[in-house]
């Protein structure tokens, strides 16, 4: 039973920022890239990196995502010892437990079960994150180092290091500051949010954590700087490399829109570093006699017989005769009639939009101006207009504007 | 459904399919853009919500194996029945070297599974066969119809004579004379060789053929008994495909493009399921061109594709031209390469400025692997 690494992934968030695309469900259970959904990225990096024995801490909204995990056989996780395993807040004995209080706390809760592998370290990852990464390599630094904690880092620009967590290192790696989002940065070392801890060590602070009532039970505002004062040593692990948070809708977009460069940004043909996913079994897809398909992933499932330029087709999509798409998102099973209009827009799953209807438009400068969400299920009807960056999550009726 | 037993033969290798079928057995033939032909009779199986299904091999199945595994992708990876692979039980008999004579003759050869199954009925045939066919109510019928055999037939298939089996019906409905790979097709209805039949009968049959050495079902043991035995035909109505050559490989293929087949065949109430493999989804780059064709995930076009058929992991490099083609899984499209009425295998690779035409009538095909 024992495991020498353990990995924890926090999906516990809601993905406010995400908005519409996160009412029904976990921010790690949103589609990406036409093949996946947001947790596949952290998941596959587990399984490539020999990690076996993967903890989803989950919270919000979890019914999609626990049957999206399922037994795990989409990442080979279906193993007798490990494997992967679905971690939800629960009561114990006396009527306690709460909710997971934040992301140390979700982990404190789940001491029990990091207890049964017994491993010598811990990784913690977030299902935020679209990046390939292997993990055994950022373990053998940190075991090297002999740190308490290692931190990934990622060099960012000195204007963009105001909006991450900043880690202020000597040259050795070693970090003597942490500071979030400072106005005044002096590295430009961002936290990834991707920590390995020695299990011995991570635990007592967990105990003592939460023995504080004044703490917000975090990794970033707690526990980093505990271990920090206390004089623990703590390292930068430096990834280069692809990574991005797809927290918002504009990056969630952006991300997508990076994979229609293949072979620059992260390759998802790349056959050494597989990204697993679940998929259901569909026949493959159809272009029909008027389709023009250029600069775009289309997937399994969809029929094509418009124009889709620069965009991201899921699978079981549909897009009829006449109809136009450019540099959009079209998630599982949404339908765009005839005649309609789809510019820089993420239309969600099983979303219709009617024949003639417009949704968002191309950018026009105005300060107003950006990405038109259609949330999943709605249908926006014949010729009605959505307006850029309208978050529409209720039907529109044929003919009006939302 | 728990009462149909399924089984599948396929021990088969068409020697006419040529190029496409010398490294494997006809079930493994790769159809449809992601599928194996197994994959269609397997999964009408389990949506009709048969739980127990023997695969009945004899020689090349390692593909086939490879492909099925324990059955998980079709569900049937059980505690107590799902899938079983039936290979001969010994090769000692001179007389079954190669493949079995006939489906009586694999029967026999696995007669203690026979007895062993848990199910009072029997579905069984060859499962190289494209269709969508609703077994549940072939079963249906069946049991509605009081049928010793059930025949499931076809009106729309015309195959080669010589390799068909034709079924004539009398005025009550049953099935009053077959004829046997004919000179010259005697009747609009041809038998789609599935056949359910209750286990008694079924073992009664196999113990009979076996003392007689009679190998087949229909000539030998189906045939001579027409007059004693009830058997009535269950005449599907959808799509078939069955493959008897490289030509009409290559139009069935292309019946893939008509919107009323792939309707039906993969028709989403009755899903064709198949092995799972991680393919990211398909890319276009912004010179592509794809019209009227049928495309599986994991393939990069930056060239031109129209009437085609592509299976996974298909490349195709700028300027070259795809036309009227079925490209298998991991073919290497170069630049500038052109090719019309080409049925490629698996890992094909067309060179640079490379030029190969077919036709209709007469496709190109390439075996697995070759460097054009």
């Amino acid at each position: 039973m024992k495991k020498e690494v353990v990995a924890m992934l926090l999906a516990g968030g809601q993905g406010s920022r995400l908005y519409a695309l996160t009412s029904q469900v976990a921010k790690p259970a949103v589609p990406f890239g036409g093949k996946y959904r947001i947790i596949d990225f952290p998941l596959s990096n587990c399984v490539n990196s020999g990690i076996d024995t993967v903890g989803v801490l989950t919270q919000y909204r979890p019914l999609e995502l626990n049957g999206y995990i399922g037994s795990g056989a989409p990442w080979d996780l279906d193993v007798s010892d490990g494997g992967v395993h679905i971690l939800p807040p629960y009561m114990r004995e006396g009527e306690q437990g709460t909710w997971y209080k934040g992301t140390a706390n979700a982990i404190y809760q789940n001491m029990g079960f990091l207890d049964m592998y017994d491993p010598e370290y811990v990784v913690i990852l977030s299902g935020d994150h679209i990046y390939k990464m292997d993990y055994a390599d950022m373990v053998a630094a940190h075991k090297k180092s002999g740190a308490a904690c290692t931190i990934a880092v990622l060099e960012v620009t000195m204007e963009e290091a105001k909006r991450f967590g900043i880690m202020n290192a000597y040259e050795d790696g070693r970090v003597y500051e942490f500071e979030e989002k400072p106005k005044q940065p002096k590295s430009n070392l961002a936290s990834m949010g991707i920590y390995v801890f020695t299990w011995s060590k991570l635990r007592e602070y967990l105990i003592a954590d939460e023995a504080d009532p004044n703490s917000a039970n975090d990794f970033g505002k707690n526990i980093i700087p505990n271990l920090l004062n206390a004089g623990e040593l703590l390292m930068t692990y430096r990834f280069q490399g692809y990574w991005k948070d797809v927290g918002t809708i504009d990056s969630l977009w952006d991300a997508n829109m990076d994979l229609l460069s293949p072979h620059s940004a992260i390759d998802p043909y790349d056959p050494s570093w597989p990204i697993y996913a679940r998929t259901p079994i569909r026949p493959p897809h159809v272009t029909g006699p008027n389709a023009k398909i250029t600069h775009s992933l289309v997937t399994g499932g969809s029929e094509v017989n418009g124009t889709v330029e620069n965009s991201v087709l899921f699978h079981s999509v549909v897009v009829e005769e006449g109809a136009d798409v450019q540099y959009s998102i079209l998630m599982p099973g949404a339908v765009v009639k005839a005649g309609a209009k789809v510019y820089y827009s993420i239309v969600a799953e099983n979303a219709v939009v009617e024949a003639n209807a417009t949704v968002g438009s191309t950018p026009t400068g105005d300060p107003d101006w950006g990405i038109a969400v259609v949330a999943s299920g709605v249908t926006v009807g014949e010729n009605a207009v959505v307006s850029p960056k309208a978050m529409v999550r209720e039907n529109v009726k044929g003919g009006e504007r939302a | 459904m728990n009462d149909l037993h399924g089984i599948l033969f396929a021990y088969h290798s068409d020697l006419n399919l040529g190029e496409l079928t010398r490294p494997r057995n006809t079930c493994s033939l790769p159809y449809g853009g992601r599928y194996r032909l197994i994959d269609f009779m397997l999964s009408n199986y389990v949506n009709a919500g048969i739980r127990d299904v023997g695969l009945v091999v004899h020689q090349s199945y390692q593909s086939l194996l490879d492909h099925v595994g324990s059955g998980k992708d079709w569900e049937l990876s059980r505690k107590h029945g799902g899938l079983r692979i039936l290979p001969p039980f010994s090769f000692a008999d001179e007389k079954s070297r190669g493949e079995y004579g006939g489906i009586m003759e694999a029967l026999a050869g696995v007669y203690s599974y026979l007895q062993d199954i848990r199910q009072d009925y029997v579905i069984m045939g060859c499962g190289d066969i494209a269709i969508n066919l609703p077994v549940a109510d072939v079963f249906q019928q069946h049991l509605d119809t009081g049928a010793d055999v059930t025949v499931v037939c076809t009106r729309k298939m015309h195959g080669s004579p010589r390799s068909t089996t034709y079924v004539a019906l009398g005025e009550d409905g049953r099935v009053s004379d077959m004829s046997i790979n004919p000179p010259a097709a005697d009747s609009p209805l041809e038998s789609l060789e599935f056949y359910i039949v209750s286990k008694k009968l079924l073992l009664d049959m196999v113990a009979y053929a076996s003392a007689h050495d009679l190998r087949t079902f229909a000539k030998d043991t189906l045939l001579p008994r027409l007059g004693t035995l009830k058997v009535v035909p269950y005449i599907h109505e959808g799509y078939v495909a069955r493959f008897q050559s490289v030509s009409g490989y290559y139009e069935q293929s292309i019946d893939l493009l008509d919107p009323a087949v792939r309707a039906d065949l993969f028709n989403p109430a009755r899903p064709i399921r198949t092995k799972d493999q991680s393919n990211p989804s398909t890319y276009y780059g912004s010179e592509a061109k794809s019209v009227n064709s049928l495309v599986a995930d994991g393939c990069l076009i930056e060239g031109t594709v129209e009437n085609s058929v592509l299976f996974r992991g298909v490349t195709v490099e700028a300027g070259a031209k795809v036309s009227n083609c079925v490209l298998m899984q991991g073919t290497v499209v170069r630049a500038g390469a052109s090719l019309s009425y080409v049925v490629a295998d698996k890992d094909v690779q067309i060179n640079q400025g490379r030029m190969l035409v077919g036709h209709a009538t007469y496709p190109l095909a390439i075996a697995k692997g070759s460097i054009v």
